[in-house]
């Protein structure tokens, strides 16, 4: 587990201080870390906010970087599927990279799916302690860092880190650096839609290049 | 920023964003997944993060000046290589904004 949260940490403490650089309330941002619970949804959303975007497109582009939550859903489903409302809800918000990787790297070693929900919400106790903590630690730290830090490139380069280990293949790596130059090239579009632009078209990519390889397999 | 904006973006992004978590999840039971649609799902992070990051390496604080601040993308390819070779959240992190404050601060 540890290995884990040693990843959520950096990405907390960026979360933090960018939340007190854009004079959001500790209030506010802790309220918002406890509600939304996605970094790097929050991180692009404050970002926005700070540059007085539409809350249209605030929106629909913390939705846009959540949509790979459908990934682990889908995942974590079969896990579940007989469980009770209320563990499926549990589930379902503690939702996280980190807590589907702990899933993921450890499922051939459940007995049951008893067993592997123990073992999942677990792990959920883990990542929100240490996410919850390490916004908190950003947030007063971020007052009083200095501007020569550029404290802000920290929000593309943890993106950066997310992105890597999950290109497991070259289809993957295509897929990226088709989302990377065409992100640059609608750069222009107005109100910051390219990134939506940008994702809808990476993703029919990747449709496209999982279609042929079904159909030589 | 105004208490009502803030409010209004988090509530839509808390709502939204446990709707797309337990979707899947909701659904499974009556619907099944297919295996090519969990492959696509499983492109979503190589489609959108790179879409986020690179223009922040780009144009950097909005500015639409190819290569303003030359810094970042040294800086962003370095990082990439790390990140590539040693997959560490903490690793990655650390040098870039290292790196950053030393090539920015000479």
């Amino acid at each position: 587990m540890l290995p884990i949260t040693a990843g959520i940490i950096p990405f907390g403490a960026v979360m933090g201080s960018v939340a007190a650089d854009a004079k959001i309330s500790f209030f506010n941002s802790a309220a918002m870390n406890l509600l939304v619970f996605a970094g790097a949804a929050q991180l692009a959303a404050v970002d926005l906010m700070t540059k007085n975007s539409s809350s249209m497109v605030v929106i629909a582009t913390a939705l846009v970087i959540n949509l790979r939550f459908l990934l682990y859903s889908a995942a974590l489903s079969p896990v579940v599927q007989k469980s009770s409302f209320l563990t499926k809800l549990t589930c379902s918000y503690f939702l996280t990279d980190q807590s589907y990787a702990a899933m993921s790297a450890n499922e051939d070693q459940f007995r049951s799916s008893a067993e592997a929900i123990r073992f999942y919400l677990g792990s959920c106790i883990c990542t929100a302690t240490a996410w919850h903590v390490s916004v908190s630690a950003g947030y007063a730290f971020g007052n009083f860092a200095p501007a020569s830090w550029s404290l802000d490139y920290a929000v593309p380069l943890s993106f950066l880190a997310l992105v890597v280990p999950t290109l497991k293949n070259r289809r993957y790596v295509v897929v990226a650096v088709f989302s990377a130059i065409t992100s640059v090239l609608l750069n222009g579009m107005p109100s910051r839609t390219g990134l939506i632009v940008t994702a809808l078209l990476a993703i029919g990519l990747a449709a496209v290049l999982t279609r042929k390889s079904g159909r030589h397999a | 920023m105004n208490d009502h904006y803030f409010w209004y973006i988090v509530g839509a992004m808390a709502f939204g964003t446990l709707a797309i978590r337990g979707s899947i999840i909701a659904i499974s039971s009556k619907i099944k997944i297919s295996e090519r649609t969990k492959e696509i799902f499983s492109f979503i992070p190589a489609a959108v993060l790179p879409a986020i990051a690179t223009p922040a390496v780009f144009f950097h604080v909005g500015k639409v000046e190819w290569l303003f601040g030359k810094e970042r993308l040294v800086v962003a390819i370095l990082a990439l290589v790390l990140s590539t070779f040693f997959r560490s959240m903490l690793g990655t992190l650390g040098f870039g904004m290292v790196a950053l404050y030393l090539l920015t601060s000479t």
